[in-house]
């Protein structure tokens, strides 16, 4: 309320350029458009999950993390050293904003949702005292909804304003495997023309057929020649997911199955409970494959998850579904 | 004759005294609370600078920002819903004549929360509308228990018997509404209908801060029509009470109160019914009072959602402390209720 | 002398009237059991619902959606309904009180809570292994209640129960929401119990509990000649011979089966137990030996009607049979204690 004098002020002193020094001032095009502006290039940086991986393949290290879930979980944090970095909140819509003071950061670096015109953290539906966390530094992130592979070179581009060096050949090597192993999905997707795949999300009441127009890796995978199939009903309120009921689970009948990697195993242990799922016949068939539904951000992570689909599309019978 | 009448007034006045008293003392309390409820958190602050930040004699712009931006709203939250409900349940329950007959689990508050849940979920209302709606779906549903309940005057037990039914609808109307919305989120759905101190929006609390500062005057005058309606209707008309207008707006005070706080809070269990009893125990044998019961509220709120938030290894909805610690609490009172206490 | 003669006579001769009653409500129980099977979200015609009927066997999507999913799910609304039904008319009976309701009285809460704890505590998944808490819990909810509302000089009147209900119903609610909010894999589980319904309910739960439930209908039935002497007050009921302790204890056990077992299945459900005993009451008068069979066919009429409603108003989603009844049973609720035996209150 009254301490609003506690927000370093991003847009007032952009006036004055200090020039030569190269420690500031610093600018960044933010995903909403927007152009953050600081006289000195940030330093204490306390960024969202998986947007924390991105910076941190590029050795910058921030200062605290907030996430969806715990720490350990996170599949963006899968086998890297949070040692000495502040966790600040594990739950979606709950930020411990009284660390992230202690903190004193420079920046917040989450993902903007165009969709929902906010930062990661910010949505509608947080709590409100975690809102305040954009009081104690400007926000900036890359665009989500288009494109992984947009996300991974907008952190690319964050990183390189913030001082990384991203032409160091260690750096460099993750980008190169990434190339690599698109140049493999390809490859593998334009030998099997007739194959098409459709992403679901079995629960307890509906089957969920995503819809890829809301699914970055998704547009991605069609953009590269994947046949995902679009479905043509989406729900709504809500079009992320065209909700089906079980009674009419086979109402698509593609030739692979795509299920989120983070709970592959209970997830179809859910789906197995329904009669109907052996209606869809790439389920019969067990033509189940691992979807990295969950944003990736490093080209390092995406060269892991396009390998890997590679070598299940390699396998794949495009002749299951019709 | 003197003697006597010395005797009474002085028993007046030193009754009057109590009440005075204990009502101070209760405020005290419920302030005590309030400023405690800004000292704990991840960072522990002493009670000057809480103090000192809150009356801006120290400027210190860490401390400021945790005190004023971040624990400020939900203790203020804390303290105005806490108040409302105390407030409001004291005046049903001594309308009614009954200590059941709280608004919290008669029908008022969860007509309210159909009425918010209406306006967010399927007109995506915000704002000021949320209150509003608030306010107009716990009047609705208090207009709808009256009439439903009056047969040959009002009693209180059929009232509270038809106020359960009621609730039982709104809830499932609620939990209709939930169903049909896009909040995908079990969790945030679950944490709205358990009530929580924290979800407080920005407008809501000014709202609820401005009508609290202009109807808790307006409370402490109807309790003396209160003390003439218990007199029965054709003794308290010839005091000059205008009794169908005074009971009207009995129940209309404490239903908007209820409203505006479930606005801010969701439908927080318990506490309305709590407040006025225990006021009134403290009091005795002073007759009850606005003011106590509202203190009251404001302090048992305030320590319960310490304890949803800092005791419990994970924190919870404050609405969940105060039903695990309201509900032995009414059936202690069911137990040991006398005859008049709870008949059938 | 001549008031035996007026009531036993109209008895005898209603007992033919009462037991055609008894086969109508058994035929509409059927129809509307064929309506659930052929009514859903996927539209099947009516030949393909009769052939998959009679083939028994599942060939086709058609067949797996009526074999597999939509009758499991219909016999386990049959089975749900006449256990609440009949548990609502044996508390009703044995607590001499109008509003006693397995809902109302807070013993769905308590299964629930029980078996949250289970699954968080013990580490429980699947409904055969925790049914017997939700037995247990149900027990224990109806006992505290019971206990509470007994206690003072006036027993347990309508109004304590209630009260004692809602009091129960809250402090374990919080608790169950309390554990719930700290784990995800109990609140995935406690989807289920959030809000009654029937959706997605397959042959595996519906073996997991029928023995339970059939075997505590049958016991309940049998209970009828108990509940009428308890009905005419303690003392003609000892008079009688009957031991009150034991038959009391009895019918709990009775109620805390059928209702921990429906509960486990399908979650809270709401009113039936509530409402159909006295529509019964209202259709064939104060004997229990017909209200329980009457309440036994007429509630799963009404929570299958209320289960197609479900489905047909919420296409092409489905609403909860829970939220169906609970909107539609609180008018009776209210009617009940405005014009009903609860208005002298």
């Amino acid at each position: 309320m009254l301490s609003a004098g506690l927000v370093l002020s991003a847009c007032g002193s952009a006036a004055e350029d200090s020039g030569s020094d190269s420690s500031g001032p610093w600018s960044f095009v933010d995903g909403s458009g927007e152009t953050v502006k600081l006289d000195e290039i940030p330093k204490r940086i306390i960024a969202h999950a998986g947007e924390a991986a991105a910076l941190m393949s590029f050795g910058i290290r921030p200062v605290g993390i907030y996430g969806d879930e715990s720490v350990k979980t996170d599949p963006n944090l899968k086998d890297l050293d949070l040692d000495g970095i502040e966790i600040l909140g594990e739950e979606w819509g709950v930020i411990d904003v009284e660390k992230a003071a202690e903190l004193d950061p420079d920046l917040i670096v989450a993902d903007w949702w165009p969709a929902e015109k906010a930062h990661g953290g910010f949505e509608e539906g947080v709590e409100e005292k975690s809102l305040k966390l954009a009081e104690l530094a400007p926000v900036v992130g890359a665009t989500q909804g288009e494109s992984i592979l947009s996300l991974a070179q907008g952190y690319e581009k964050l990183a390189e304003s913030l001082g990384a060096d991203v032409d160091d050949p260690e750096l460099a090597a993750d980008k190169n495997a990434f190339e690599e192993a698109l140049s493999r999905f390809k490859e593998v997707v334009a030998s099997k023309p007739e194959l098409t795949v459709l992403a679901v999300s079995p629960s307890d009441d509906l089957l969920y057929v995503a819809n890829p127009e809301y699914a970055p890796e998704l547009l991605d995978f069609q953009e590269w020649g994947l046949k995902v199939i679009n479905p043509d009903s989406p729900d709504k309120g809500f079009p992320y997911w065209e909700n089906l009921s079980w009674e009419n689970a086979d109402k698509y009948q593609p030739d692979l199955l795509m299920i989120d990697s983070r709970q592959f195993d209970s997830t179809l242990a859910q789906a197995e409970k329904h009669p109907t799922w052996q209606t869809i016949r790439a389920a019969k068939a067990d033509a189940i494959i691992q979807w990295p539904a969950f944003w990736l951000h490093t080209y390092g992570d995406y060269a892991q998850a396009l390998e890997i689909l590679a070598d299940d599309l390699e396998k794949a019978d495009e002749n299951i579904g019709d | 004759m003197p003697t006597v009448t010395t005797a009474v007034r002085s028993g007046k006045t030193a009754l009057a005294r109590r009440s005075v008293v204990v009502t101070a003392v209760l405020g005290v309390v419920a302030f005590a609370a309030f400023v405690l409820s800004m000292m704990v958190g991840s960072v522990w602050l002493g009670a000057g600078e809480v103090l000192g930040s809150l009356f801006r004699v120290t400027v210190d712009r860490g401390t400021d920002f945790i005190v004023l931006d971040l624990r400020l709203p939900q203790a203020t939250s804390a303290l105005t819903v806490g108040f409302a409900l105390g407030v409001s349940g004291t005046l049903f329950q001594q309308l009614l004549r009954n200590p059941l007959a709280a608004p919290d689990f008669v029908g008022v508050s969860s007509g309210a929360s159909v009425a918010a849940v209406a306006g967010i979920v399927v007109y995506g209302a915000g704002g000021l509308a949320v209150p509003a709606m608030a306010v107009v779906g716990a009047l609705v549903s208090a207009v709808l228990m009256y009439v439903l309940a009056f047969r040959d005057g009002l009693s209180g037990y059929r009232f509270i018997l038809v106020g359960i039914g009621v609730s039982a609808f709104m809830i499932g109307v609620v939990g209709y509404l939930l169903t049909r919305a896009d909040l995908h989120d079990a969790r945030q759905a679950m944490h709205w209908l358990i009530g929580s101190v924290g979800q407080a929006g920005p407008t809501e609390l000014r709202v609820l801060m401005v009508v609290l500062v202009a109807l808790v005057p307006v409370a402490m005058l109807l309790q003396r029509q209160l003390r003439a309606l218990e007199l029965g209707d054709d003794l308290a008309r010839g005091l000059g009470t205008r009794v169908e207008w005074a009971r009207f707006a009995l129940i209309a005070l404490p239903v908007v109160l209820i409203g505006l706080a479930t606005a801010v809070a969701g439908p927080i269990q318990f506490v309305a019914l709590v407040a006025g009893p225990v006021a009134a125990r403290l009091l005795r044998p002073a007759p009850g009072g606005v003011l106590a019961a509202g203190f009251t509220g404001a302090a048992v709120l305030l320590m319960a959602d310490m304890v949803a938030r800092h005791v419990l290894p994970t924190e919870l909805p404050t609405g969940v402390v105060t039903g695990a610690v309201g509900a032995p609490y009414l059936l202690w009172l069911l137990a040991t209720a006398n005859r008049e206490g709870v008949g059938g | 002398m001549s008031t035996t003669g007026t009531v036993s006579v109209p008895v005898r001769r209603r007992a033919p009237v009462l037991g055609t009653g008894l086969a109508v409500l058994l035929v509409a129980l059927a129809a509307v059991a064929f309506l659930s099977v052929s009514l859903g979200s996927r539209s099947i015609s009516l030949a393909d619902v009769l052939r998959a009927l009679s083939d028994m066997t599942v060939t086709s999507t058609d067949g797996s959606v009526t074999l597999e999913m939509r009758v499991p799910r219909t016999l386990l609304g049959i089975l749900v309904g006449a256990a609440l039904g009949v548990s609502g008319a044996v508390l009703q009976g044995v607590t001499r009180n109008p509003l006693a309701d397995p809902g109302i009285m807070g013993i769905n809460a308590g299964a629930a809570a029980f078996v949250v704890l289970a699954i968080t505590v013990l580490g429980l998944r699947g409904i055969s292994a925790y049914i017997w808490f939700a037995f247990l819990g149900a027990a224990v909810a109806t006992l505290l209640v019971y206990a509470v509302a007994s206690l003072g000089r006036e027993g347990a009147t309508p109004v304590k129960l209630a009260l004692a209900g809602v009091a129960v119903t809250a402090g374990l609610t919080s608790v169950t929401t309390g554990i719930v909010m700290t784990d995800v894999d109990a609140l995935n589980e406690l989807r289920f119990w959030q809000v009654g319904s029937l959706a997605g309910r397959y042959a595996p739960i519906l073996f997991g509990v029928a023995p339970f439930l059939g075997l505590g209908l049958v016991a309940a039935l049998a209970c009828g000649r108990s509940l009428n002497g308890l009905a005419l007050g303690e003392d003609t009921a000892r008079a009688l011979g009957l031991n009150l302790a034991r038959t009391r204890l009895l019918l709990f056990a009775v109620v805390a089966v059928l209702c921990g077992a429906a509960t486990a299945a399908c979650g809270p459900i709401v009113f039936v137990g509530l409402v159909v005993p006295h529509i019964a009451r209202v259709l064939c008068g104060p004997d229990y030996r017909w209200i329980l069979p009457y309440s036994l066919l007429l509630s799963p009429i009404a929570l299958l009607l209320a289960d197609i409603a479900g489905r047909v108003l919420g296409s092409p989603g489905e609403l909860q049979v829970g939220v169906v009844l609970g909107v539609a049973g609180a008018p009776c609720f209210v009617a009940l204690v405005r014009y009903g035996r609860m208005a002298e209150l």
